[in-house]
This record gives structure tokens, sequence and C-alpha cells, in this order.
């Protein structure tokens, strides 16, 4: 009888030049007998529903995403869905999906010498074409190392070959992802959905898909140089290899020198045309197993106005978008009926702001009323009593979250996060009101311009808002604050602001622990030194790729979790490449100084920026300019998007014909009674002047590659007049004269009851 | 809770793109697939209503099979190729429909129908000759004292009764063609009772026992313990034996089919 052969001594972790591979696909028998051994094997199995497998003789060229986080995260990613969908919708494309292995199955495939493979032909990622890797939260980037080592792909782009796939990076980090771009072949800034296909298209015409030679090598019809070279002149996309930083003796940053004429001095993000019409990501992707946002999702809105200064996001997203409402509930009807999912989330950065929420969620509770619709994200002075009815009607799950951000007031208007102490308490009224017991209340500490008055006033305000609820609850009403520490995010008013020390930080939270005491209050604060790392990586430079590696080879994964965070091991690597993460995390960087990431841009501008950080300085608010006045963000003039601010905002590119239009038979639009919408683009453009001429469908037919309804919607917009785009609902209510939102909202006193909500931050 | 009308035993195989799911998922799994199929299934009684699905047994995770049974419930009826249509329509990755037995909707439920069921694996790390011994000694005993655990409970129980019958198969071709030559693998076929007395056979209970007579620690595919318990290990429970410990591994185990009473005398 013999015995299974003894495992070769696990290579250390730190072994840079990562496992030996087996030959790919990989034999079925060995991926059974590592899953066999950790936990979750579903998430690493495959075979999900809308999953898609291709052959790969069939296919020009291959993608694999990888996304450097848990299947539980990557898979709940709205973005992966739609890229996925994108790619796999092109006969002559492939993509397929692997996520961070936990690191039970790290040591697996290190000891049993496998390679990471993708789900859905079980290939090593070195065999990809392409990798594209998501990122979007700094603390995964040794995920993202650990996953390049383990499906075979050297760590560096100086290290690979024609052999190796490409490495590009999107998602919301990527507005500096200079501490991570030794790894990076190229990064795409802003939206997917078309640079995509942009990016392929051109890989395949320069020859990059690899294909066997004749003496069993891989080979590619170009060099791996020139293909970086090509996609430099794809707009949005950065090469970070074609530029080489220089610094000043006092280790500040000085300039970024392009070493090529194909280098553009500065790339600024891609913007996804019709958003307002067209809806990728129908067939999502349906796991198997349980993950973190286990429902269908539609977005129903890009982008945010409220301008909250510490919110990157806010300005990554710009300019704002709304699906038409037709096109959004039949939307969400096929993502529901092709997922099988009973609940879909509405989202956005903050749904109570889209303009046809009512209208969308009523509709789909009318048509589906077995279906639960969710809005993930509400701000506290948009949540209204109509909108907790269309919502709450059937399905009310969980906790009710908001999020003041600040304390007092005064620290509010710093931060531009416009909701009052009475707007929170009225909120949490409702919520108490109709049920909730417990509320939880996320803050932030460390804010610019913070006090120890500002902090304190955490405590008042979960005490008042504590009261209320003890007027419905009684004893049994909670207010559990959740308290975060501020980090500067790049592109960002805040960008500049340095974080407080960690001193600084336990002071402020033993102070607000001691004021928090008593029953029915609860604090939990998160650990302050991950976001010191959060910050240093968020603003660093090309000198922390070294720092990123040692760390990982010092055995970092999974820093966002506590259980797997080592502060020692980070700083450990920071001080062997002489560096300090306190420089980066906590200096207050003088406005005029060069900074590293100012060669990539989402389109707004770094002289807006600085006025908004002086204006917050000096505690002015700036009102939502969807609304109010325009600040001169910078988005138009770099990505010719032109806003209409003011009255009516960038909804006016949505036109209704008259309604009453509908016909016998037209499925959605004539079942919910609404006018057929249609996006006519920017004043200005061609397509504009077609709709109203009564021309759509002669126009460049971007409209009509709407899906669903709008496609149906040729018909009716030809018939509508110049007098369609000066629609007045909802605009009516809300006066002419109004200059910011939420002055906005206080006009419509009858609709909002109380406001209340989530919001992301 | 809306009334059945309709009650159609659903004869399934399970393969490998749905073969890591745990029940709970599973279930989630079906109810997904009904609704993409617009099947008009009856919801069960209390705050919150399910489908009625109701399976035979739950099939732990990691479990390959090829002949199980579920119980769906309509609110509305259908023919036998309208449901397969729309079964197909939205039928899980990973789940085959092999038949559709139309059922009397007050009969007794199908769990309570099962008398046995039968299982094969490979087994990697013997080879067939002391297997054959191994498993002559187990049928042989009069008894095989095990012990069930249940959260911190321990309860001593007795496995040879459900134990019908233990015989070697030739290995997985998969996993033979994995084994040569320094990894011996042989297959195991075994048929186990399923009583509403005694209990149920567990297939890796069995292993243990096999393990056991040849002094090897077992390492088990994830959730061939507990059916339907999430596969999560106990906390400071390693998977993995100690370095330089013998060990047989289980590959492919797959539930060949399950027995109602009207199909199988015992």
């Amino acid at each position: 009888m013999t015995t299974i052969p003894p495992a070769d001594p696990t290579p250390p972790a730190t072994d840079p030049s990562g496992p030996q591979h087996a030959p790919s696909p990989l034999p079925p028998l060995a991926v059974e007998r590592v899953l066999g051994r950790v936990r979750k094997p579903g998430r690493y199995a495959g075979g999900e529903w809308n999953s898609v497998q291709k052959d790969w003789a069939s296919v020009a060229l291959k993608w694999c995403f990888a996304y450097p986080d848990l299947y539980e995260i990557g898979m709940s990613n709205l973005g992966l869905r739609i890229l996925y969908e994108v790619l796999n919708d092109r006969p002559d494309r492939l993509a397929e999906r692997c996520f961070a292995p936990d690191v039970d199955l790290q040591a697996q495939l290190r000891s049993a010498r496998l390679p990471l493979w993708s789900l859905e032909t079980r290939r090593a990622l070195r065999d990809f074409d392409v990798l594209g890797v998501s990122l979007g939260y700094e603390l995964t980037y040794t995920n993202l190392l650990d996953m390049l080592d383990l499906g075979g792909v050297p760590l560096t782009t100086e290290e690979r070959t024609e052999a190796d796939p490409l490495v590009i990076a999107g998602g919301s980090s990527v507005l500096n992802p200079e501490p991570i771009a030794d790894s990076l072949d190229a990064v795409l800034l802003g939206e997917g959905e078309e640079a995509v296909l942009e990016i392929s298209d051109a890989l395949e015409r320069m020859g990059w898909p690899r294909r066997l030679g004749p003496a069993g090598e891989w080979r590619r019809g170009v060099a791996r140089a020139d293909a970086l070279m090509a996609l430099a002149n794809i707009p949005g996309v950065y090469v970070p290899s074609l530029y080489r930083p220089h610094y000043n003796s006092d280790g500040t940053f000085a300039r970024l020198e392009a070493l090529a004429a194909e280098a553009p001095p500065q790339i600024i993000g891609r913007i996804a045309a019709d958003f307002e019409t067209e809806v990728h990501g129908i067939r999502q992707l349906v796991p198997n197993i349980a993950i973190v946002f286990d429902r269908a999702q539609l977005e129903v809105m890009r982008g945010c106005t409220r301008g909250c200064r510490f919110c990157q996001a806010g300005i990554n997203y710009r300019p704002l978008r709304e699906r038409a409402p037709d096109v959004a509930v039949a939307a969400a009807q096929s993502i529901l009926k092709s997922t099988g999912y009973e609940e879909i989330g509405l989202t956005s950065l903050s749904t109570a702001d889209y303009t046809y929420v009512n209208e969308v969620a009523t509709t789909l509770h009318r048509l589906r009323p077995q279906a639960t619709v969710s809005l993930p994200s509400t701000r506290v002075d948009a949540f209204t009593v109509e909108l907790v009815d269309a919502i709450v009607l059937n399905g009310r799950r969980g906790g009710f979250t908001f999020a003041p951000e600040a304390g007092s007031q005064r620290l509010r208007d710093v931060i531009n996060k416009g909701v009052s102490d009475e707007e929170i308490a009225r909120c949490a009224e409702l919520a108490f009101r109709r049920g909730w017991s417990a509320l939880k209340l996320y803050f932030m500490i460390g804010l610019p311009g913070e006090t120890m008055d500002d902090v304190l006033a955490i405590a008042d305000i979960c005490r008042r808002v504590l009261q209320v609820g003890r007027q419905y609850h009684g004893g049994k009403a909670q207010v559990k604050a959740n308290v975060s520490t501020f980090v500067p995010k790049v592109a960002t008013p805040f960008m500049w602001s340095g974080q407080d020390t960690t001193a600084e930080i336990e002071a402020k939270v033993a102070a607000l622990r001691k004021a928090m005491r008593g029953g029915g209050l609860d604090l939990r604060w998160s650990e302050p030194r991950s976001s010191i790392l959060e910050a240093a990586l968020g603003r660093g430079d090309r000198r922390l790729n070294a720092v990123v590696r040692r760390a990982w080879r010092k055995g970092a994964r999974f820093d966002g979790w506590d259980e797997h965070f080592s502060y020692e091991r980070w700083q450990a690597a920071f001080e062997e490449e002489g560096l300090d993460p306190a420089w980066y995390a906590q200096r207050d960087i003088p406005l005029n100084e060069a900074l590293p990431w100012d060669h990539l841009s989402c389109g707004v501008t770094r002289e807006f920026l600085a006025r908004d950080y002086r204006r917050a300085l000096s505690g002015k608010s700036a009102a939502d300019c969807h609304w109010g006045p325009c600040y001169n963000c910078g988005v138009p003039a770099a990505t010719g998007f032109e806003c209409q601010t003011g009255e009516q905002g960038p909804r006016a590119l949505l036109v209704r014909p008259e309604t009453g239009e509908t016909e016998p038979g037209d499925g959605v639009a004539a079942e919910t009674r609404m006018g057929r919408w249609r996006y006519v683009g920017p004043p200005g453009d061609p397509r504009r002047q077609g709709a109203v001429d009564g021309a759509a469908e002669r126009g460049n037919g971007a409209a009509e590659r709407g899906n669903g309804a709008a496609e149906r919607g040729n018909g009716a917009a030809e018939r509508a007049g110049p007098e369609a785009a000066a629609i007045s609902w909802p605009y009516n209510l809300m006066g002419t004269k109004v200059q910011s939102k939420s002055a906005g909202l206080s006009g419509l006193a009858s609709l909002v009851e109380a406001a209340g909500g989530e919001s992301t931050g | 809770m809306s009334e059945s009308k309709q009650r159609w035993r659903i004869v399934f195989a399970r393969d490998d793109d749905a073969r890591f799911l745990s029940h709970l998922d599973a279930i989630h799994l079906w109810e997904r697939a009904f609704r993409r199929g617009e099947i008009p299934v009856a919801t069960s009684e209390g705050f919150s209503p399910r489908p009625r699905l109701v399976f035979a047994a739950p099939l732990p995770l990691g479990m390959l099979a090829e002949h199980e049974f579920a119980d769906l419930f309509l609110a509305e009826r259908l023919t036998r190729s309208d449901l397969r249509t729309r079964l197909a329509d939205g039928m899980p990755r990973g789940y085959r429909l092999i038949d559709l037995r139309d059922e009397w909707v007050g009969g007794p439920a199908v769990a309570t129908r099962l008398v046995a069921a039968d299982y094969r694996m490979t087994l990697l790390g013997v080879a067939a000759d002391p297997l054959e011994d191994a498993a002559r000694r187990l049928l042989a005993a009069t008894a095989l004292r095990r012990e069930k655990r249940r959260e911190k409970k321990v309860t001593a129980y007795d496995l040879r009764p459900l134990l019908l019958d233990l015989q070697v198969r030739p290995p997985d071709a998969t996993a033979g063609a994995m084994a040569a030559p320094d990894l011996a693998a042989a297959g195991l076929w075994m048929r186990l009772r399923h009583s509403q007395e005694l209990g149920s056979g567990r297939a890796d209970e069995v292993v243990a026992a096999v393990a056991d007579e040849l002094g090897l620690t077992t390492i088990a595919p994830p959730g061939s313990g507990e059916a339907g318990a999430e596969e999560e290990a106990e906390p400071g429970r390693s998977i993995e034996p100690l370095p330089g410990q013998p060990t047989l591994e289980i590959v492919r185990p797959v539930r060949e089919r399950l027995w109602l009473s009207d199909e199988l005398a015992l």
C-alpha cells in the first residue's frame, strides 16, 4: 500500500518567484483535492447562473477579471457584472473571473504547486491575454500581488514578457494608482463599458492575442512595448511605464517625466455615453453561495452633485446622469427575470436623489408585487414617507443606517454634508415610527478643522436621536454610533489635508467613549492604524511600490480585515525602504506642491478642488450644483459633457413626449402609462436636434441602441416638439428660484415629512 | 400560504457545477430557478412564506448525485411538458432533470419514504487488496461503535445495522489516471440504510471506519460530514492531517441513488 506523496515543504510565502506551475487547464482531480481542504470551496468552483464558458479556440482575445478580494465581495460588485456581460456578449471575446483566494487556499495552492485558476475554464491566470484587475480599495494591493504570483504572472511590468498577460487596472482607486503602478501595464481611468471593447479591439488588431508557436512556445504578433504604446493612445488609458517620477531633496514629489512622445501629459477618465437609455449588465451573474450583496442590481443614477468634500466617488463619477424611468423599469424587470432574484437594489451614490425614484419603485412594485425593491444608499435629507412606503412595503430587513458623518452642524458645513440636526432628528423619528427600534449612525473623526467640541457633538446628536426613539420604543430604543477615522482621498477637496496622529485619534475616541456612556447608546470604532495605511497608500507615490512588495513578502494579505492586518509588518516594510507612513498620511500638503497624481484626472480640475478646500477651511458650505450655481468643477470642459445646472439640471437631456401615447401591447411603456422618455444628448448634440426635429432614428443611431422600452420609443419621440424638452414635472414643485437641492426639498414640504437614510460617503 | 394543487416528484442528478453547494445554497438556487421559469410554486405557511420544495435527503456539500428526489408543490396545475419546459428555462447549472412523477398532493413526505442510499467514491492512499480486507472485516463485525458529534454533545451509536453492503470497485477514471504510480487508489461502493428509528447511515462514517481498520487518517471532502451544515471547519480543528501521517483521501464521492420504500425491499 502506498500513501500520498508527502507535499513538498511549503515554499515560504515570501518566495518572490512563485510556485512551479502545472500545465493548464488544471487537472480536475488536482483541483478537487485542493478544494477538499479549504473552507467554502463554492467560492472557487464556478458554475454560476449566467456565467459564460467559451471554447478557447473560437475566441481571439481572452480576458480574466481578477478581483483582489474574496468571492463574496467581488461578486457583489456591479462593475464586474457589467463588464463581464459586455465582453462576453461579443462572440470573439471572452471574459472569465478569478477572486482572491482566502489564506487557506493560498497555502494549499503553494504546497500543491498549483496555479490560481479562473472559475470558468480553470486555467492559470498567466494563460490569459489580459488580466483586468479592480483597484477599489488600497488595502487590497497585497492581495493583487498575491494573485499575480499565484497565477504565474510576474509581479512587475518590467519583468513580464510577451508570454505574460497585460495587466490592466480599473476601478475607483485609479485616480492614484502610483503606489502599485509597477505592477500595472495600463490603467483605465473612468467608466469601462465602451473602453473595454476599444482596448480589446486595439489589442487584437495589433496581434496581442497569443498563439502557440511551432516549437510549442507562446507567441504574440506584437512586442509588449509596442502594445503598451498603442494602449497609451486610447483616451483614458494610462501606461505607467511610459513615465518616470522625480523627487526633490526633501522627499516631496517634483515632476513626472514622459519617456515617450505617445505618453500624454494628462489622462482624463472616460465617460460612457448614453447611460440614460442603455443598460448593460442584464444577465447578471448569480452566485451559488451567499455573498455580501446577494441581490440583483440596477444602477439608476451615476454621479452625485451633493459635493461632500471627503467623498471621492462624488467627484469621480461626474457628471450626474439619470436613467430614463421607463428604461429603468424595463431593465429591472429583465434583470429580475434573467437572474431569478427576488430582490433588486436600485443603486447609485444617493438613490433618493434620483428624480424618478418613487415612480420607478412604485411601478416595479405594481408590476412585480412579489419582488423586493431596495435602496442601498439614501441620504438623510432625501428620505420621505413616500419613499419608505415604496421601498419597505414588502421586506423590511436588517437595521436602519444613516450617515451624518460629523457631530456638529459647524463641521458638517465644513465637509459640506448639508444636513441639519433637525433633519437628522426627523429622519430618526420617521424610522422609529415605522418600526425600527435600533438605528445605526455613521460618523468620521479626524476631519479637517475638527475640534474636541465637534467630536463630543457626536454624543449629543446620538442622545437626541435616542430620546426620539424612546418616545416610540421606550427602553428598547437603541442608537449605535459607528466611528471611523477620516482618510483623505485624492481628487477630493480634502486631499491636501493630513490625517490626525494616532495619539490624537485615541484621545478623541477616549473622550467620546466617556461621553457616550449610558443605556441605549453603543459606540464602535475601527482600527485607526489601518486608516493610516489607507491614507498613505491613497496619497502615495511610486516609491511605495517597493514597500507594498516588501509587506507582501512579509506575509501581508487582506489588510482591510482586522484579523489579518499587522501594522508592525507594514511599518517595518516602510522603514526598510527609508520611508515613513506618517509622512504620507498625516502631512498637510501645501496647496502649491506638485502631486504624484496630478497627471490623472476625472475631469474635475485641481483649481476647483483647491477653491473648495479653501471654502471648507473658512467653514463655508457649497450648494448642490444640480440645482444651485455652477462651481466650475471642470468636467464639461474636460469631457465635452455639458451640464445644465441651476433650474433643471442634467435631466433636461431626457425628454418626455406628450403622455397618453401608449399603444396596445406596447409592453412596459403601456403598462406603466408613462410617455416614453428619450435621451437626446447634451445641448448642441446632433442627437438632440434630431429628436426635436422628429428625426431621431435618422440620427447617428445611438439612441436606438437602448434596450427594451427605449427602442420602442422612437415613434413617440418623433412627435415630440421642442416644448417637450421644457417639461415641467417635477420641476414645477421645486420652483424656479431654487438655490440648492436642500432648499428645493424644503419647498416640497408636503412630500418631505421627514428625512433619513443611508449615505455612502 | 397558497393551496397546493399539484405535487411533482422531481428526479434529478447533480454534476460538478453544483457540487460545492450547501443544502441551504441549493434551496436558494432552486427557488431562483423556479422564478426564472415562472413556475407557480405553492408557498408554505408561516410569517415568511417559502416556496414548497421538499427534498428527500439533503445532499452534503461536495457530493455528486445521480438519482435524487425533491417534491415540488404547485399552486396551479401544469402539464408535464409545460413544467419540463419551464424547468429547463431556469434549471440551475449543474443540475440535470431525469424524470417528473405526478404524485398525490396529500401523500406522506418523501423523506419518510426513504429507505436506503447507494454511494460510490474513490479512495486515494489505499490499494484494492487491503481495502478488500478491511471491507470484509467491517461486514463481518456484529457491531461498529462510532461517535456522533452534534455541537459539543457526543453520542455513541452502532453503525453496523445501517451498513447494508460494502464493495470494492475500480476507482473513478479521472482519479485512476492521477493515482499511478506513487499514489494508490481504489473504488468503494456501499448501500446505507435510511431508517426512521435508527437514523441514516453516513458514507464518511463508513470511510472513517475503514480508515480505522487500516490505521489511516481520513481527509474527507468538504461537507461529507453533516448534511446541510455549513462547511466551516470548527475553529481550532485542522482539516489537514499532521505531517507524515498516512492518510486516506476521499475524492469524487457520488450518491448513486436514493431508494424509496416501494422501490427496494429490505
